[in-house]
């Protein structure tokens, strides 16, 4: 891990409450977003200014992508989460300390905290899912990341053991929970991996292709360092973003570009992020976007009051929403 | 047929199944909201309500795509036990 060390700030930060965070992806298939990019004013219009942007007219596009993570379900993605922190900021009032993202979250929070503008932030999001494409049809083709939870660390530290004494290639890319972990691996570990997994109780859930997160991909962050973050100029973040790597305060445009670089080449830790943000003071977490697990786990849950803002939530009728942060849609 | 827990706890983690729908067999429990974390949170429920351990090949993904499979599980679990 050294030699990506995220540029933290050494000033003391003030006592947080509120910590606004935005998800990890999800495959966004068309019906997922489709709706809400639509229907909701704020999405219309960051979809207008992404249309611009693109050259091209995105949802046609992102139609017939299909279910995955095509630029276009990353642009949606993107204009979701950053439509529904606006919404949130705006309907429900809120004020947040610190901002964060789960792994493609991150380049949300980056954009939410005013690093990079808007359309910068579409543009960021596109020549990286370019490069990152390009990058993973030529190397690591074989690589895969598979999720699996109800798994101790302990448990899978063993079957990890095994696999190495094997000879078999493996790395951990995101530490979600107490239990719960994403492993990278060649495909041909996949089967005996995930019977070694079942053997011990825990329930191996989805493989992701491309792979993400490991030490590996030295080469794709070098790539990303010299062709695409040289096309961007960072601004110093408004707000503070605890980096989900490690949970350390980002608040410096070197810093912002570092935990883009370091989000290759290091895995997600969950737990720390959390850690750091309680550590400030976070008490309370809203989760702005389509989210399918870091909001929804136990270390968050069970560590913070937690409201999910998403599209359901921001398409209901105003007389309902105080009852709809109260109870998560 | 399942017995009315299991039909209680498996309509608990379906968000798009409405109250007066019935609860078919081959209903596909995916489209009607159970995803990943709902897999886990009803694979542990499962368990303490009916005091079995899932492994091996019952810990497929496969096992939670239907109410009929999974109650086939459940109940051949059930039975080895007693």
């Amino acid at each position: 891990m050294s030699g990506n060390a995220i540029t933290t700030s050494t000033a003391s930060v003030k006592p947080s409450e509120l910590a606004l965070v935005f998800p990890g992806m999800s495959p966004s298939g068309y019906p997922d977003l489709a709706k809400f990019i639509m229907v909701s004013p704020r999405a219309r219009r960051l979809r207008e200014a992404a249309d611009r942007v693109l050259g091209y007219p995105l949802m046609d596009k992102y139609r017939t992508a299909g279910e995955g993570y095509s630029e276009f379900s990353q642009v949606a993605f993107l204009i979701s989460c950053f439509a529904l922190a606006e919404w949130a900021q705006e309907e429900l009032g809120i004020e947040p300390d610190l901002c964060s993202g789960a792994s493609f979250g991150e380049k949300v929070a980056i954009a939410y905290a005013g690093s990079l503008s808007f359309s910068d932030a579409v543009r960021l999001t596109v020549q990286l899912a370019r490069c990152e494409e390009a990058y993973f049809s030529l190397e690591y083709r074989d690589v895969i990341t598979q999720s699996v939870a109800r798994t101790p660390e302990q448990s899978l530290r063993e079957i990890l053991a095994d696999m190495a004494a094997k000879g078999e290639w493996y790395d951990i890319s995101c530490f979600v929970d107490e239990d719960f972990f994403m492993v990278s691996m060649r495909e041909q570990s996949l089967e005996r991996f995930n019977a070694a997994v079942r053997a011990t109780g825990g329930i191996p859930l989805h493989v992701m292709r491309p792979p993400m997160h490991s030490s590996a991909f030295s080469a794709l962050r070098q790539r990303i360092a010299d062709s695409v973050l040289t096309n961007f100029r960072f601004a110093d973040p408004r707000l503070p973003i605890v980096a989900d790597q490690d949970g350390a305060v980002v608040d410096t445009a070197e810093g912002v570009q570092s935990l883009l670089l370091n989000s290759i080449v290091r895995p997600v830790n969950w737990p720390d992020t959390l850690r750091s943000m309680r550590e400030r003071g976070v008490t309370k977490i809203y989760i702005a976007g389509p989210d399918a697990l870091f909001g929804r786990v136990g270390c968050t849950t069970r560590n913070f009051d937690v409201v999910t803002v998403n599209q359901r939530m921001a398409l209901r009728p105003k007389r309902s929403l105080r009852y709809a942060e109260r109870k998560p849609l | 047929m399942w017995d009315e827990q299991f039909e209680t706890l498996v309509r608990s983690h379906l968000p798009f199944l409405e109250a007066d729908e019935e609860l078919v067999g081959d209903l596909n429990l995916r489209e009607f909201g159970l995803d990943s974390l709902g897999v886990v949170d009803l694979l542990v429920s499962l368990e303490e309500t009916y005091g079995v351990r899932l492994l091996d090949e019952d810990l497929k993904m496969d096992t939670f795509a239907a109410p009929l499979v999974l109650w086939a599980t459940l109940f051949r679990l059930i039975n080895s036990t007693t």
